[in-house]
């Protein structure tokens, strides 16, 4: 079948999703996981449902973007949006899903007076890199440091 | 997007303080706790939102198109009543609420849904205070000769039993109410917001989008318990069992229906441009979402069951389970089942009918109370607001009186009497619906 964009909408996430989330989730890293997901999904819902959406394709949920605007964290004053999580489902892959749902985030982070969006991704994720390399999204100077404890 | 924040003038802001010391004594204790369970969210801010930017033009009915109001005195009489009406209906949710979650919040097992319900609680709050803004900020001499500080004790007299909602005259029996009602009851608030986000009176319209952020966590703060507790009973847990839940979602569901007005209502809304959608339009959708909430406790239940099922598995097995089959010594009695839209209702089409949970009609009273009896909460069964209702009941069924004006007395007043906590005057507003005095 040919996919196209416009199978896909994208709209802000709500509790009922949990449970798609929980899916996609299973099928991308092979883990049910429902516990994480209803606190994690509990925490977005409660800083603003609207900078965080999922995509729906043939009536069901197939990605899901969570993210929201702080300020004040890592020295960066202004507004920020930051892109915290992603999942697309596999099976809905080469349908720009990713891209849409960046893109209507994007713009409710702009409504919430971000000026940029960041976001934190591995290095040796190539598919995630060029996926954020094809939005736009350039290497900062802001560098992550870890260390084990 | 730009928000406008303002507080009410001092004399009624402090009413809404005397009245939160009254009704959420537990306000301390969620500020002090705050940085616990919701580290790095900002602080909670009694105060009312506006959003501003939004469309200025009337999005439905009769006068799409045209300018959005800004005053009350410049819409047509009738529109006016029925806005007033329904800003005083939506206030009355927001502390009634409140007043029920209240009861019962002690006794949670959990600490932290516990503070969710709380801080659900102080957003209701700050809801019911954005309503008094728009009460206060308007002049409605146009339909009421109610003075301002009139309106505002009107509203933070009402108690349970006095409130314009049915839903909101139901007592709390345990914690497991006020996890089902934020999963049932508010998200009839979500509809009823979402569809005053495009209200004709733009003051509407702009408190709608703030308040739609919150009740998103209001919501959440009932869904994730409840699959968190149908997990539970999936293990073996006997603290709540699956049976409890579905007893608490019978009690709620009837009500929430009713919330929409009478299904063959809600053109005139439409036709005014307060609202988009007409009664029974919005009552089907709500029921499709709350099918999918069943569906999904069913799904988290059944993989707690079986823990080597996948999701595509589960989903099959839940099917079969559906269609009357036993799978895995579980069978459809143990799973959760949304009752029939007739089922336990006093308002609307339905009221007074005697239709089962599964849609079975009953032609025999005696058997219909039993089948209530059965299906309902065993402490629920023991309130004043059944005992009403089988009243009620028995009256319409043996011909004594007729089902419409059954439905016209209920809710009934009977807390009648009480002090308004913002003064010292002793007197209650009796306003809709009609009801008697007790």
């Amino acid at each position: 079948m040919t996919a196209t964009t416009s199978d896909v909408s994208i709209r802000p996430l709500d509790e009922l999703d949990i449970s798609d989330i929980v899916r996609i989730d299973e099928k991308i890293l092979g883990a049910y996981r429902p516990e994480v997901w209803e606190r994690r999904i509990g925490y977005y819902l409660r800083r603003d449902p609207e900078t965080s959406v999922v995509a729906e394709a043939d009536g069901r949920v197939v990605g899901f973007m969570l993210g929201e605007v702080r300020s004040g964290e890592f020295g960066l004053e202004e507004p920020t949006g930051w892109v915290e999580v992603l999942g697309v489902d596999p099976e809905a892959r080469g349908r720009a899903v990713g891209r849409r749902m960046a893109e209507a985030i994007l713009e409710h982070f702009r409504e919430r007076g971000a000026k940029s969006v960041r976001t934190l991704v591995d290095g040796e994720n190539e598919e995630l890199c060029g996926f954020f390399n094809s939005l736009g999204f350039q290497p900062s100077s802001l560098r992550a440091f870890t260390r084990p404890i | 997007m730009s928000v406008r924040t303002t507080t009410l003038p001092k004399p009624y802001h402090d009413a809404v303080i005397r009245w939160r010391e009254t009704f959420l004594p537990d306000y301390d204790l969620l500020m002090e706790s705050w940085e616990k369970f919701f580290p790095t969210e900002p602080q909670f801010e009694l105060c009312a939102y506006r959003q501003l930017g939004m469309c200025t033009e009337i999005e439905c009915g009769d006068q799409k198109g045209k300018p959005k109001f800004t005053r009350a005195a410049d819409m047509p009489a009738e529109p006016a009543q029925h806005l007033f009406g329904a800003i005083r209906a939506q206030a009355s949710t927001e502390f009634g609420s409140i007043q029920q979650h209240r009861l019962t919040l002690a006794r949670a097992q959990e600490e932290e849904e516990q503070f969710w319900i709380l801080r659900m609680m102080a957003e209701e709050l700050r809801h019911g205070y954005q309503m008094l803004h728009l009460l206060v900020e308007d002049d409605w001499s146009c339909v009421t000769q109610e003075s301002r500080a009139d309106l505002v004790e009107g509203i933070l007299s009402m108690n349970t039993g006095s409130h314009i909602l049915g839903a909101f005259n139901v007592d709390f029996d345990s914690f497991i109410d006020n996890v089902v009602f934020c999963g049932l009851i508010d998200r009839v608030g979500k509809y009823q917001l979402a569809m005053q986000k495009v209200s004709a009176y733009q003051p509407m319209a702009e408190s709608m989008p703030q308040m739609l952020r919150e009740e998103a966590f209001h919501l959440a703060a009932g869904v994730v318990p409840m699959r968190r507790w149908a997990t539970a009973a999936a293990k073996g847990s006997t603290f709540i069992t699956m049976v409890d839940l579905q007893k608490a979602i019978n009690k709620w569901v009837p009500r929430a229906l009713e919330m929409f007005g009478d299904e063959r209502g809600g053109g005139t809304n439409v036709r005014f441009g307060l609202k988009p959608m007409k009664n029974a339009e919005a009552q089907k959708q709500y029921v499709e979402e709350i099918g999918k909430l069943v569906r999904d406790l069913n799904l988290r239940y059944l993989r707690a069951r079986d823990e080597k099922l996948t999701h595509g598995e589960s989903e099959a097995v839940l099917d079969r389970i559906l269609a009357g089959e036993s799978v895995g010594g579980i069978h459809r009695e143990d799973l959760l089942h949304l009752p029939h839209v007739e089922y336990f209702r006093r308002r609307g089409m339905p009221a007074f009918k005697m239709v089962g949970v599964d849609g079975e009609v009953f032609t025999d009273l005696r058997a219909y109370q039993q089948h209530l009896v059965r299906t309902l909460p065993d402490a629920y069964r023991a309130s004043r607001d059944f005992r009403e209702y089988m009243d009620a009941l028995t009256q319409v069924a043996e011909g004594t009186m007729k089902a419409e004006e059954a439905a016209g007395k209920m809710p009934s007043l009977r807390r009648v009497g009480g002090a308004c906590p913002c003064s010292k005057a002793v007197r209650w507003m009796v306003d809709e619906p009609a009801s008697s005095p007790a």
